[in-house]
């Protein structure tokens, strides 16, 4: 019983570490995946005199997927629905060039001014169109998002930390007449607290599986795949299987650490 | 640890837990390699004091301690560690790891040496019929008499063929027969292995066989008596 309570005081703040991390995982790769759709229908439109091509834009901003020209049929057309009397024969000769540009990723607000600026450079481009208000607007509301997972992170991280420490310093004085005896045989640091080491293993491997476990049933559930299915976005087993080995990897770093940190705190046994 | 003829040498020691309050002090002697030794004195005169300052659990405050030409005065963990390899220690409380079974607690020092699971276990197979508490390899202390405790503490101390035995009052708490069996074995460590052996004791069996040298504290002085 009290070796389960033992157990259970490293198991809750190492499973809050783990927890916290593996949401910071997942919103980051909804974050991520929300950009890639962003930046799939996201365009500019690029007003040119002349004809432009893909490699010439290409050149002067690298991000720049693809280019589509905007049909002047189709600006006609708008013109002639709101009723607008011109000569639309004549007007098409005089009409420029529409284009819209596609970028390989979701840019940041800088990033977003730099390209309209070196767009404009291009020759014959006469107008720039970014949409900023709305991209500024859904791109810092990921910032915030990003933000407020970082900072959730954060103070979980520090005071679970804490606790993982106090619990490892309650191991080491329950052992520590073994640890005594022990060195007075001539055994090595990590030999002294190999019981430290094996117990902070066994409960890093119990937190991982139980938040793998939660993980994977809340993905799993109609109302958390129908909400994420709705921006197209997909979290797999892989990737939690894949996370779930780094959170194993962290949770035994972050042992370790703490059982050599107590290890060096205590009095030498000299 | 390299031969040396004297064991452990002492020059001008003074030991001290209080700064300024000395337990021993200025105190020169020699223990000769394959020498039994016995310690002895008035309570609180300092003896296992000095037996603490052989296995490093006390450094010098001034003077010299060596042992086995390493000298304690200011060694590091690491090579404390390594000297404490040749050293077999034994207390009047035992200090067997509770949690481990009687056989492990005799592996103790060969797991230390890096020496593999065959050879610990035929290793402490010998030694617990030695000490004549063969069959009881899965019991644990607690489930021991005290004399029992002691012969696995004796095996221990034995197992990995140590240069210097240093023991703390090792019969103290005993039954005749326990104590009989724990001064033949050290007895025999030195006689047939040559094995360096340090005791701290209240009083010295009268039915030793083996030569011995006597030293006596007083004052916090050591004194070498025979």
């Amino acid at each position: 019983m009290k070796s389960l309570k033992n157990h259970i005081s490293l198991i809750i703040p190492l499973f809050a570490i783990l927890f916290a991390v593996e949401f910071y995982f997942i919103i980051d790769k909804i974050i991520a995946e929300y950009e890639a759709n962003l930046s799939k229908d996201y365009s500019i439109i690029v007003v040119s005199q002349k004809p432009l091509t893909l490699v010439e834009l290409k050149a002067v901003e690298p991000d720049i997927v693809a280019i589509k020209e905007v049909s002047s049929e189709l600006i006609l057309q708008r013109l002639k629905q709101n009723g607008v009397e011109v000569d639309y024969k004549e007007l098409k000769n005089f009409l420029p060039h529409f284009y819209k540009v596609y970028l390989g990723s979701f840019p940041s607000a800088s990033t977003l001014k730099h390209i309209k600026k070196v767009l404009q450079s291009v020759a014959g481009v006469t107008r720039v169109e970014t949409f900023t208000k709305v991209h500024e607007k859904i791109y810092h509301f990921l910032i915030f998002l990003k933000n407020i997972s970082k900072f959730f992170l954060a103070i979980i991280f520090v005071t679970s930390i804490m606790l993982v420490f106090k619990q490892i310093e309650i191991w080491n004085l329950e052992h520590s007449e073994r640890m005594y005896i022990m060195a007075l045989f001539g055994a090595p640091l990590w030999m002294r607290n190999a019981i430290l080491i094996k117990l902070s293993i066994i409960d890093t491997i119990i937190s991982t599986l139980l938040v793998y476990a939660i993980y994977s049933y809340l993905l799993s559930t109609k109302y958390l795949k129908e909400l994420l299915g709705f921006e197209n976005i997909t979290i797999d087993s892989h990737d939690l299987l894949k996370d779930a080995v780094w959170l194993f990897l962290l949770g035994i770093l972050i042992s370790v650490v703490n059982v050599l940190i107590v290890s060096w705190r205590q009095p030498k046994i000299v | 640890m390299p031969k040396e003829k004297n064991v452990i040498i002492a020059k001008d020691l003074c030991l001290e837990y209080k700064k300024d309050v000395p337990i021993i002090k200025d105190s020169t002697f020699t223990i000769k390699s394959g020498s039994f030794v016995f310690i002895t004195g008035p309570s609180g005169s300092g003896k296992s004091t000095l037996l603490k300052s052989f296995y490093g659990e006390l450094k010098p405050k001034s003077g010299i301690l060596q042992i086995g030409g390493v000298s304690l005065n200011d060694i590091k963990s690491s090579k404390l560690a390594f000297l404490r390899k040749y050293l077999g220690i034994i207390f009047q409380d035992y200090k067997l790891i509770k949690e481990w079974t009687v056989e492990k607690n005799v592996m103790l020092p060969l797991l230390i040496a890096g020496y593999s699971k065959n050879v610990c276990e035929a290793q402490t197979k010998r030694l617990l019929k030695h000490v004549r508490l063969s069959g009881k390899e899965h019991y644990y202390p607690l489930e021991l008499s005290g004399g029992e405790q002691q012969r696995v503490a004796m095996a221990r101390a034995l197992a990995h063929n140590p240069v210097i035995i240093l023991a703390d009052e090792p019969t103290g708490n005993l039954d005749e027969y326990s104590s009989r069996v724990i001064w033949g074995l050290l007895e025999g460590a030195n006689e047939q292995l040559g094995t360096t052996v340090v005791v701290v004791t209240h009083s010295i069996p009268t039915n030793l066989k083996v030569p011995f040298k006597h030293f006596y504290i007083e004052n916090g002085t050591v004194y070498e008596i025979s």
